[in-house]
């Protein structure tokens, strides 16, 4: 999930606070304070975090693209300069843009807003613009919600009573109901001071930025893992189970499943697998020789050193071209997989379903899925050839199973063409011709369509008549019958427009004279 | 760190959630449950007045035929194909939890299915209708109403669905949350806009009365919201006696719209964008599809194909405004809009793992028609298909793939924009990263013995049996219990020799014949001592030449004896297997010495009476083995060092050393002993070669193959080469 920090720049920033020690602290020191402090904490913690600072006062400019450089951010924020008027529906036009452009429209976001509190007045203010917003064309219509999934953090360099005394709070409150993909409005309380601001930072960091740890299990193997980014929770049925679902920190594993067999499943999102070493002594790997003063590097290589699962697994998911089914909550299922970047580094990954009972139709339910050991007959083959999936679903669907439509004529045209096609073949084809005859028998007594089996009958009677000299008797034989029985059909008698009943080829015999001829 | 100063401080929540939605869709909305009403009475079986040509004639044919009169789909004909259709593609699409529920209606309703899953395809459909066949023209229009399936329909949409039932039971105390709406699509043909208000408030009271009997009833719900879709139809040239009319409430349980078509392809028309919109569909244009012409084999021509599928998979264009590209609109589905994608040959034989964000089944909009039926024939024969979504910007990028999974076909969402999980550190660099021999073939062995296959489930067992899942979960418990995860950590899984037990122990219960292999095993291993075969025992750690023998098999016994220990409770033939373990095996160091002292005669006498009497062919066998184990860890370490190639500065596998030594120096009397079929056949390649030509002096000459060049100008160090002789590798 990336990050937008959308700083505000406007000159009601540069207010001073007011201290009882000496320094004097402008707003935007407190502000630059508590960033900073995220931004410490990110890098150190929540690396992989892309993140952008955008600037803004009545314009908007993006002071650093997405990135993982947090000494950018830093020295970017540091050189931030002071320009005039709040104008907030802009930059947050800026930060829908520069979010879509980067990262598509699917892809969920964190916005951190950090402002003084104080909104602008008259055109441009938040007050205005929020007034006005119901009554836009749809070319100026309001950025939010943005068209992102994103949660909106809002960090007031404000205490509340100073906010309250105004309608601010309740525009900020509109602002995250408006953008209905969550997110929290932080305000300081007490003196506005370094201390405050970074408790109210810290509360962000706690909210938004903690990493997610989890233990990794396949049987008696396990690893401790951080998953990056932080899966959220999910709500299945708004309705019907409208508690948001968070996936557990011990990640079983059920079984293996080959590349081909699960197919390029549909994922909710997909997460990195990172090892991690909870305990940072390390066994008895270690030649020893660690010194004091790189207490830390030498404790990561040692890490590095010692034998860690997800890096087995990841290693034979890899060369073996499989992926392991991972179970993350009660009914909910994920993947874990080898996924190579372009430069050839390669990773364990995680990808979650849809929490379901049977996420994946070809696959089954996933409670149903079971041991190879437990079948009377290896459904892989004894020479691995064979395979159980993809399960067949119970119908057939209309594009496997030769559906009649005539909706169009040329529907209906073709499929009487196909008959005569097969008359004039007679008797080489006769199953076809029957086959297709009895199809288009079924299709107009479901139809009510008996008009059509008339008109098809005097059809089949002028093809008799029509049949030259040469053509073997049985030719005439079969059209006769056939048209014989589709004009009973038309006449809706239970006994021969039975939908069930087939009309079957006359039994001829013109090879020998042993039979009676019927 | 700085984190501590939390209690001084207050902080407002805002109360609105903070989590992702993975579905959009409520299970339980209009869509779950849609009752069809269609009108039999005598006037349904007039003419739609629209004539179909059926009698075509072929060229070749003689020019004095005269063509049949073509025929008339009555308006009965033209509203049960529609209908029909309308149901291929939501059964398409959905082949489940969306439920049709099919009501006939003349003097009297007849319910031709129930809302059973079941029940739920075009097949049984069209049987229920075949039976009922087209109205009878002859029939008192006085008794015929269409009120009769109306009524019909509105108890039907009372009864709870088995999806209702199951989500309420599972519920329990809050059953309530599950809702109960539902649609009724009613063609008739009304005889004025008076005639369709009679019908709407007709089914207005109804659901009240309903309502009120289901309050009352277990088995029934109160309908909660009803959407009643009236579509009037009548022949072509006549004048409507109805007016449209766009959704309007009628009450908080009932809103009704209105709708004025004409019988045939206009209502057919009508119908298909009402599937859209009851289900949410979207289209999509598959464009340039090429395809090879009937007469000519050897040209081929581009076309189109329209697919119905969940308007989800439109989602990222609809957001990013790309929706709407110059000249995308759907000639004949008469809606308005279709995405168009452009087909992009397929690679033959890619098992990728896509990174898809929705897979949606899809329906063809002409599912009959040559170029649809050649695309799904060849997606079903197993062939997936990339889509490429032209762009404003008219770059070009792979927004789509289209896939068939066990005979249905989805059209899959593939994500075109930046990941933010790019250029991660490699796996290499994080813990464990610079381990290079884990074991990473036998790990991939163990992933092929626990693959998943489905199972039937077990009617009425639910609960008392435990689910496949866990069944499988317990296998892998089982097979890890005792895992090494390096080479150079273990001894008993390098060896062949040891590979039935190890196989065998993990199973969750043994056979006779099982006990009886480990036996055998274990016996084979105690052979193997008193022959004082090399183990392939890892070095690291150790100075010079490493453990020696007895003590590596001390240890080779230890971990067998972890191995098996930890499979104890399996049952009374483990144990067994267990007893065998510790019966045969080398005991610790005192002991033995105690034993040595007291048998060392005796054991010298029985090893080389064994060393005469074992049969050659078990000797050679045991030797092939050992040379197959042998290979078989060079491929492992092949395997591996393509694996973890990105660590340049990774030091040496450390057990390349031990195993080499297995490899080159047998034991003396082995060599001389019983040869293996690869020294048999190398042998003799090499003689039958050597015939052909005169060997070079130098070969002749060498020794361990390798001849000193220049031996005159080394004269000295000459010597000390051949006594080293361990260059030949």
């Amino acid at each position: 999930m990336p990050t937008v920090v959308l700083m505000d720049a406007s000159l009601s920033m540069t207010r001073p606070v007011a201290l009882e020690g000496s320094e004097e602290f402008q707003r935007k020191n407190l502000a630059i304070h508590g960033l900073t402090m995220l931004f410490e904490h990110m890098a150190t913690n929540y690396r992989l975090e892309f993140t952008a600072l955008l600037a803004f006062s009545s314009l908007w400019e993006l002071m650093v693209p997405f990135t993982r450089d947090y000494n950018t951010l830093q020295e970017a924020l540091s050189n931030l300069e002071d320009y005039d008027k709040t104008c907030l529906e802009a930059a947050l036009q800026g930060v829908s843009n520069i979010v879509q452009q980067e990262w598509g429209s699917a892809c969920p976001c964190q916005v951190v807003l950090v402002t003084d509190g104080s909104l602008g007045i008259g055109r441009g203010s938040l007050r205005h613009s929020l007034s006005t917003m119901k009554h836009r064309g749809d070319d100026k219509k309001f950025p939010l919600p943005f068209p992102f999934p994103a949660k909106l953090y809002i960090m007031c360099i404000a205490n509340a009573e100073e906010l309250q005394s105004s309608d601010t709070l309740e525009n900020l409150e509109q602002l995250l109901t408006l953008n209905a993909g969550g997110g929290q409005i932080f305000t300081m309380e007490g003196p506005l001071c370094l201390k405050s601001v970074q408790s109210m930072f810290g509360k962000l960091i706690d909210q938004a930025y903690t990493p997610f740890h989890a233990v990794l299990r396949c049987g008696n193997l396990s690893s401790d893992v951080q998953v990056f980014p932080r899966p959220e929770p999910v709500v299945i049925d708004e309705e019907v189970e409208p508690i948001p679902r968070t996936i557990l920190t011990d990640l079983e594993i059920v079984g293996f499943i080959e590349i081909g067999d699960i197919s390029s499943p549909p994922v909710l999102s997909r997460h990195l697998v990172l090892p991690i070493a909870v305990n940072k002594e390390v066994d008895e790997m270690g030649a020893g020789g660690a010194e004091d003063t790189e207490e830390e590097s030498s404790a990561n290589q040692m890490a590095g050193k010692s034998p860690n699962f997800c890096v087995l697994l990841h290693g034979s998911l890899k060369v073996e071209g499989m992926v392991a089914l991972v179970q993350l909550g009660p009914n909910w299922y994920g993947m874990l997989y080898s996924q190579a970047d372009s430069k050839k580094k390669s990773n364990l990954m995680m990808s979650l379903f849809e929490p379901s009972p049977e996420p994946l139709p070809w696959l089954g339910k996933m409670a149903q899925l079971g041991p190879t050991s437990d079948a009377k007959e290896n459904p892989y083959g004894e020479d691995d050839t064979k395979s159980p999936f993809p399960l067949q679903p119970k119908n057939k669907r209309s594009y496997a199973q030769n559906v009649t439509v005539w909706i169009k004529p040329s529907g209906l045209q073709t499929d009487v063409q196909k008959i005569l096609r097969n008359a004039r073949k007679l008797p080489e084809k006769t199953q076809t011709f029957y086959k297709e005859l009895n199809r288009l028998r079924k299709a107009a007594l479901a139809f009510g369509f008996w008009e059509l089996l008339k008109g098809v009958a005097e059809l089949l009677e002028r093809e008799c008549t029509l049949l030259p000299d040469s053509a073997h008797p049985d030719a005439a034989f079969q059209l006769s019958h056939a048209a014989k029985q589709l004009k009973l059909a038309s006449t809706g008698d239970s006994q021969y427009a039975a939908f069930d009943h087939n009309i079957t080829p006359m039994v001829t015999d013109f090879s020998g004279g042993d039979r009676d001829r019927m | 760190m700085m984190r501590l100063h939390h209690s001084s401080l207050v902080f407002v929540q805002n109360q609105s959630e903070t989590y992702i939605y993975a579905t959009r869709m409520k299970m339980f909305s209009f869509s779950h449950k849609t009752a069809f009403v269609v009108d039999h009475c005598p006037y349904m079986a007039e003419s739609c007045r629209q004539q179909v040509e059926f009698d075509m004639l072929t060229k070749n044919r003689s020019q004095g035929v005269i063509p049949l009169a073509p025929v008339s789909k009555s308006l009965w004909t033209c509203a049960v194909e529609c209908s029909m259709e309308y149901c291929r593609i939501l059964y398409d699409i959905y082949p489940t939890h969306k439920l049709v529920n099919y009501i006939v209606s003349d003097s009297e309703f007849h319910i031709l299915n129930t809302w059973n899953q079941e029940d739920q395809n075009t097949q049984e459909l069209m049987s229920a209708l075949a039976a009922v066949g087209p109205p009878n023209p002859h029939e008192d229009p006085e008794c015929c109403s269409i009120l009769h399936g109306l009524v019909a329909a509105v108890e039907s949409l009372c009864k709870i669905t088995e999806y209702q039932h199951q989500a309420r039971s599972e519920l329990m105390d809050r059953a309530e949350r599950v809702s109960n709406r539902g649609r009724i699509v009613c063609l008739t043909n009304a005889k004025s806009d008076t005639h369709v208000r009679m019908l709407e408030d007709c089914v207005l009271e109804t659901i009240q009365e309903q309502n009120k009997l289901a309050a009352g009833s277990d088995r029934l719900m109160q309908i909660q919201q009803c959407e009643l879709v009236l579509i009037h139809t009548y022949p072509l040239g006549e004048d409507t006696l109805v007016s449209d009319r766009p959704k309007k409430e009628i009450s908080p349980v009932l809103s009704s719209e209105v709708h004025s078509v004409r019988a045939g392809r206009h209502l057919a028309a009508k119908l298909n964008i009402l599937v859209q919109q009851h289900f949410d569909l979207a289209s999509t244009t598959i464009t340039n599809i090429p395809m090879k012409e009937e007469q000519h084999a050897n040209t081929s021509a581009n076309y189109d194909v329209e697919l119905l599928h969940h308007r989800e998979a439109h989602m990222e264009f609809i957001k990013s405004g790309d929706l709407h590209p110059a000249g995308s609109t759907s000639r004949d589905s008469g809606l308005k809009e279709t995405v168009t994608l452009k087909w992009c040959t397929p690679r033959t034989n890619s098992v990728e793992l896509h990174y898809c964000t929705g897979a949606y089944r899809i329906s063809p909009v002409d599912v009959n028609s040559r170029p649809s039926s050649c695309l799904t024939n060849f997606l079903l024969n197993g062939r997936s298909v990339l889509l490429e979504q032209p762009r404003k910007s008219g770059s070009k990028v792979i927004s789509h793939m289209l896939s068939s999974h066990g005979g249905e076909i989805f059209l899959h969402v593939l994500n075109s924009t930046r990941s933010t999980l790019e250029d991660p550190p490699s796996i290499s660099e994080g813990c464990g990263g610079r381990v290079t021999d884990y074991r990473i073939t036998d790990f991939g062995e163990l992933m092929r013995e626990n693959r998943l296959t489905p199972f039937p489930e077990a009617p009425g067992a639910a609960g008392s049996v435990k689910a496949p899942s866990d069944r499988a979960k317990d296998q892998l418990e089982r097979h890890t219990r005792y895992w090494p995860m390096i080479i150079s950590q273990t001894t008993i899984f390098n060896m062949q020799a040891v590979v039935p037990l190890a196989n065998l122990i993990v199973k969750e219960s043994l056979t006779e014949d099982d006990v009886l292999t480990c036996q055998k095993t274990v016996y084979n291993l105690v052979d193997m001592e008193r022959k004082s075969d090399p183990l392939p025992v890892s070095t690291v750690g150790t100075r010079g030449k490493g453990p020696k023998r007895d003590e590596q098999y001390r240890s080779m016994w230890n971990e067998l004896e972890t191995l098996v220990r930890t499979h104890v409770g399996g049952g009374e033939r483990h144990a067994r297997v267990l007893e065998c373990v510790t019966a045969c095996r080398s005991r610790p160091p005192e002991e033995e010495e105690r034993k040595k002292r007291g048998r060392k005669r005796e054991d010298k006498e029985d090893k080389s009476e064994r060393n005469g009497k074992e049969p050659e062919a078990e000797k050679s066998w045991q030797e092939t083995e050992r040379l197959k184990g042998v290979l078989e860890r060079e491929k492992e370490e092949l395997a591996e060092s393509e694996v973890i190639k990105d660590s340049p500065d990774s030091p040496e596998p450390l057990n390349k050393k031990p195993r080499l030594s297995v490899e080159e120096a047998p034991p003396p009397e082995k060599s001389r002993g019983p040869v293996s079929l690869l020294t048999l056949w190398t042998n003799r390649v090499n003689t039958v070669n050597s015939r052909k030509h005169q060997e070079f002096a130098g070969r002749i000459n060498s020794v361990n193959n390798r001849t000193e060049l220049y031996q005159h100008l080394n004269d000295e160090n000459g010597m000390e080469t051949h006594e080293n002789g361990k260059g030949n590798r």
